[in-house]
């Protein structure tokens, strides 16, 4: 029975180990949930993950949820992974542990609530709320001058002086990519002080193409939709960035 | 060169690594950093962990922060260590680690929010928060909702029907026992509605006894010191 991975590729967690699964050509079959639609929360997906969030996988009768778990599971399960990506180096393995929980606390929460607190504000069935988007604009740009200073401190392409990616470089790049949900001024405003953040990313996408844009396809969709949405909305008077003004409610 | 332990019992999860050193043998020296005192924002320990939190090891010329990171390195470096700490079979370890993820985004801020808001509040110069704190009330009872119902879901003594505790007990353990600073009221209150919690909680306290109570000595100190 082939692996299933449970996805939205709106998910941040989701799309690290989709691209994870592609670049290393593990065999597997995407079910997908759409998190606006809340099918995440239906009795069915509850038996697969009681935690209701995304991803999850299952493979055989083994289920498993938690992004950072299911990379590791599926590093050390398919034998085509190359060592990079969790490598068996216990000092190596360590600090990519060590990487991997900080973001949890640190990055994860910063592009999170930016987003669902302005542009994906309306299909989450959230009010629009600009206080909270600061508090993660603060976080997130603690997180990225940590980033920079830190983890990109060695001269290495990847996250710990790394050369070659590892599943800490797909799983905060995919996190940081969610900014591409907003308009660019605010994604350059608040990515322009981090060069070596820029060029990490840019290092990750090019190590994993063409499936890291295949799968980051959806929210160019997704901003797409809303910037035509948007100017509908100004040729009936609307107009401005979506961080700075309260959306409009259509319902 | 002695394995060192960056410390204050007061954070949960260097008492988990501390208890963990204890009782699987593991020599090592505790230096203490009071964090009350702002010790951890010292330069001399940014050089340790730049950023700037507790627990933090140096093991040789090796250095490391995060608490599960820590954990796992030591289970993974120290032969003395029993395998159900850390078991080598892929399936039940990617557990371990799926409980130790979802403690970062639902159990660790309970607790934390809670003391942080009220007891806490006087020795971090904070303002007592009682919104802040019905917050923390919240997120906790929702976090030992699913430890009751899903984690300790099968009939062993420990997390994911382990008859042998693993570093996820330690860890979740040592988050839910930073309630001993609140009143015992307010703790019972917190804690009765969930019997299956209450029993892993001293099925782990007797596993790693008499070290477990021992590290948590300093919790009862501060208890006393704080009501005074």
């Amino acid at each position: 029975m082939k692996l299933k991975v449970y996805a939205d590729r709106m998910s941040q967690p989701v799309r690290a180990v989709i691209i994870f699964c592609k670049v290393n050509c593990i065999n597997y079959e995407e079910v997908r949930l759409d998190i606006a639609k809340r099918q995440h929360l239906t009795p069915k997906y509850a038996e697969i993950n009681p935690m209701k969030q995304l991803p999850a996988i299952v493979d055989g009768r083994f289920k498993l949820f938690e992004s950072h778990a299911i990379l590791i599971y599926l590093a050390c399960s398919f034998p085509g992974v190359a060592d990079h990506w969790y490598p068996v180096d216990v000092f190596k393995r360590s600090k990519i542990h060590s990487v991997l929980d900080w973001h949890h606390s640190n990055l994860h929460p910063g592009p999170v609530t930016i987003v669902r607190n302005t542009v994906l504000a309306p299909a989450l069935g959230r009010p629009f709320n600009p206080e909270a988007a600061a508090e993660g604009e603060k976080i997130l740009s603690a997180s990225l001058a940590k980033i920079e200073t830190v983890w990109l401190k060695d001269n290495g392409r990847f996250l710990l002086g790394g050369n070659q990616p590892s599943i800490a470089d797909l799983s905060l790049v995919c996190d940081i990519m969610q900014l591409e949900l907003l308009d660019e001024s605010d994604r350059d405003r608040l990515l322009g002080p981090y060069k070596k953040v820029q060029q990490w990313i840019e290092n990750t996408r090019n190590a994993t193409n063409p499936h890291f844009d295949e799968v980051h396809k959806i929210l160019m969709k997704a901003k797409e939709k809303r910037q035509n949405q948007r100017l509908k909305g100004e040729n009936h008077g609307g107009g401005g960035s979506d961080m700075k003004k309260p959306l409009v409610s259509r319902i | 060169m002695k394995l060192k332990v960056y410390s204050d019992r007061l954070s949960q999860p260097v008492r988990a690594v501390l208890i963990f050193c204890k009782v699987n043998g593991i020599e090592f020296e505790e230096v203490r950093v009071d964090l009350s005192k702002r010790e951890h924002f010292s330069p001399e320990f940014s050089e340790i962990n730049p950023m700037n939190q507790l627990p933090a090891i140096v093991d040789g010329e090796f250095k490391l922060f995060e608490s599960h990171a820590i954990l796992i390195y030591l289970a993974s470096s120290y032969p003395e260590v029993a395998d159900h700490w850390y078991p080598a079979d892929v399936f039940k370890r990617s557990k371990i680690h799926s409980v130790l993820d979802w403690r970062h985004s639902n159990l660790r801020r309970g607790p934390v929010t809670i003391v942080q808001n009220t007891v806490l509040a006087p020795m971090f110069c904070r303002p007592f928060n009682p919104e802040g704190a019905a917050e923390g009330e919240k997120l906790l009872s929702a976090a030992l909702s699913k430890i009751e119902s899903f984690w300790l879901e099968g009939n062993g003594p420990f997390l994911l029907s382990a008859n042998q505790p693993s570093i996820a007990d330690l860890s979740l353990v040592c988050e839910i026992m930073q309630l001993e600073l609140l009143d015992e009221a307010d703790r019972n209150r917190l804690l009765s509605p969930y019997k299956k919690v209450q029993q892993w909680i001293e099925n782990t306290r007797n596993a790693t006894n008499p070290h477990f109570d021992e590290v948590h000595k300093s919790l009862k100190e501060i208890k006393e010191q704080l009501q005074k």
